[in-house]
């Protein structure tokens, strides 16, 4: 079972905050890259590596992938930027939205708007445009969101190094089995209300996918109104929403026993929490039921949106922050929560580790 | 000599400067931003994106106006021996 190391990366939009858990609370060290946004972080503890990667974008001078390897005292920012689009695609970059570790120990992806991969074999020394994504015929006929175009969610499967499973907002969820090399749409039963066919083959709205931590053909997908699992490995997918105030959010996350969180919203036209209570959503059956939790969140006046990115567990803790800038976490499954933080900028990504 | 103004926000990709002064006689904007290249190569990414136009949210003035509204990276260099970069008026 994966512990906790009291460890918390958060990005938010002025700025990425490194806080750990010690014996009198939380401490927080930043804002690391004061005044740009921050989407996604990592941190990649393999092959005795303690490396904090960021995507820092500044709305001035470009989106940026840097790295720390001392804990954030000091960030590699090189001469020439990491993540660059081919001259051939006629595109640039407009933000970084996933960095995610790929099965081998020097294999790295990161998610980026315009929606593309790029992919890294040798830790981060070079990158690549995956072109098996950019050459896809659907590439073309993908349309932004509110938030843009981007491949905002990368799953990888630490036995399978071929095994990639992405979500594109809006695009759904995509899949290759052979490295990147080719990529299958599989967004079978995913509804998007908003287009004539509303379960087309492509083109859903989906806000995030997780991976069961135990059942690898098990995936919980929270989409732009309906939440839904799979069995069969992210392939075809079935509403879960029994018991829940609305089936619209962004965060979600499958702690190590097995649960499922998420925080629903009222609806897409308001995007903040229903009834202006701020309760997290458990499944301790995979979806077939959920039980609100209101332990320690605020149940009057709280109006709060939680980004799609915003939503992390460790072994079986859960953290998650919002638009306001509160930064909560559980470390007790879900049963009570503590508010961590309160007047952060707002939470663009939390990452526990 | 030529010169390069910068907005103060760029200091960071510029070894803390904010007046660079080019042994050069660009003749063109674009001239003009490849020497700062050769001077300081941390601001290229910066400035430009990775299909070398100017970024959306960054204005090079050249004689007081602004070059996305002359012709770009190839407006002329006639007058005045210096432009001046800025970020734009923008953000949130």
């Amino acid at each position: 079972m994966a512990e906790s190391s009291g460890r918390l990366l958060v990005g938010t939009a002025k700025g990425a905050f490194l806080l750990e858990l010690n014996g009198s609370g939380w401490s927080i060290d930043g804002p690391h890259f004061s005044g740009r946004s921050v989407y996604a972080m990592m941190l990649d503890r393999r092959a005795g590596r303690n490396r904090i990667w960021a995507a820092a974008t500044s709305w001035h001078f470009g989106a940026e992938l840097v790295f720390s390897d001392d804990g954030g005292k000091t960030w590699d920012m090189p001469e020439e930027m990491r993540i660059k689009f081919p001259e051939d695609t006629e595109k640039s970059l407009e933000n970084i939205w996933q960095i995610t570790a790929g099965a081998e120990d020097d294999t790295l992806y990161v998610g980026v708007a315009p929606a593309a991969i790029f992919e890294s074999h040798d830790n981060g020394a070079t990158w690549a445009l995956n072109r098996g994504l950019w050459e896809h015929p659907h590439c073309k006929e993908w349309t932004p969101g509110f938030g843009g175009l981007a491949v905002h969610t990368i799953v990888t499967d630490n036995e399978d190094p071929n095994s990639l499973k992405i979500a594109i907002s809006t695009g759904g969820v995509y899949q290759s089995a052979n490295k990147g090399e080719s990529w299958n749409v599989t967004n079978k039963g995913v509804k998007a209300y908003f287009l004539p066919d509303p379960y087309p083959e492509f083109g859903q709205c989906v806000h995030k996918i997780v991976r069961h931590p135990h059942d690898k053909d098990t995936f919980f997908l929270q989409n732009h109104h309906g939440v839904y699992r799979s069995r069969d490995g992210a392939t075809t997918w079935e509403e879960i929403e029994n018991g829940l105030p609305s089936n619209f959010g962004f965060g979600i996350t499958a702690t190590e026993n097995g649960n499922v969180f998420i925080v629903p919203l009222k609806a897409d036209g308001e995007r903040f929490t229903c009834e202006g209570k701020l309760r997290v959503y458990r499944s301790g059956d995979e979806g077939d039921t959920w039980e609100p939790l209101t332990k320690g969140l605020p149940q009057d006046n709280a109006y709060e949106v939680i980004l799609r990115d915003a939503m992390d567990s460790t072994g079986d803790e859960v953290y998650f922050g919002t638009k306001n800038g509160k930064l909560f976490g559980s470390r007790d499954n879900g049963d009570s929560w503590e508010m961590i933080q309160g007047s952060l900028p707002e939470i663009n990504c939390v990452k526990a580790y | 000599m030529f010169k390069v103004f910068l907005s103060g926000h760029l200091k960071e990709f510029s070894g803390g400067r904010t007046e660079i002064e080019l042994d050069a006689a660009p003749r063109t904007v674009g001239d003009a931003l490849s020497s700062l290249w050769d001077e300081q190569g941390s601001l290229r990414d910066r400035i430009l994106n990775e299909q070398g136009e100017i970024r959306q949210h960054v204005n090079i003035f050249y004689d007081g106006r602004d070059v996305k509204k002359l012709h770009g990276l190839s407006t002329a260099i006639t007058k005045t021996e210096e432009i001046h970069i800025f970020n734009a008026v923008s953000g949130g």
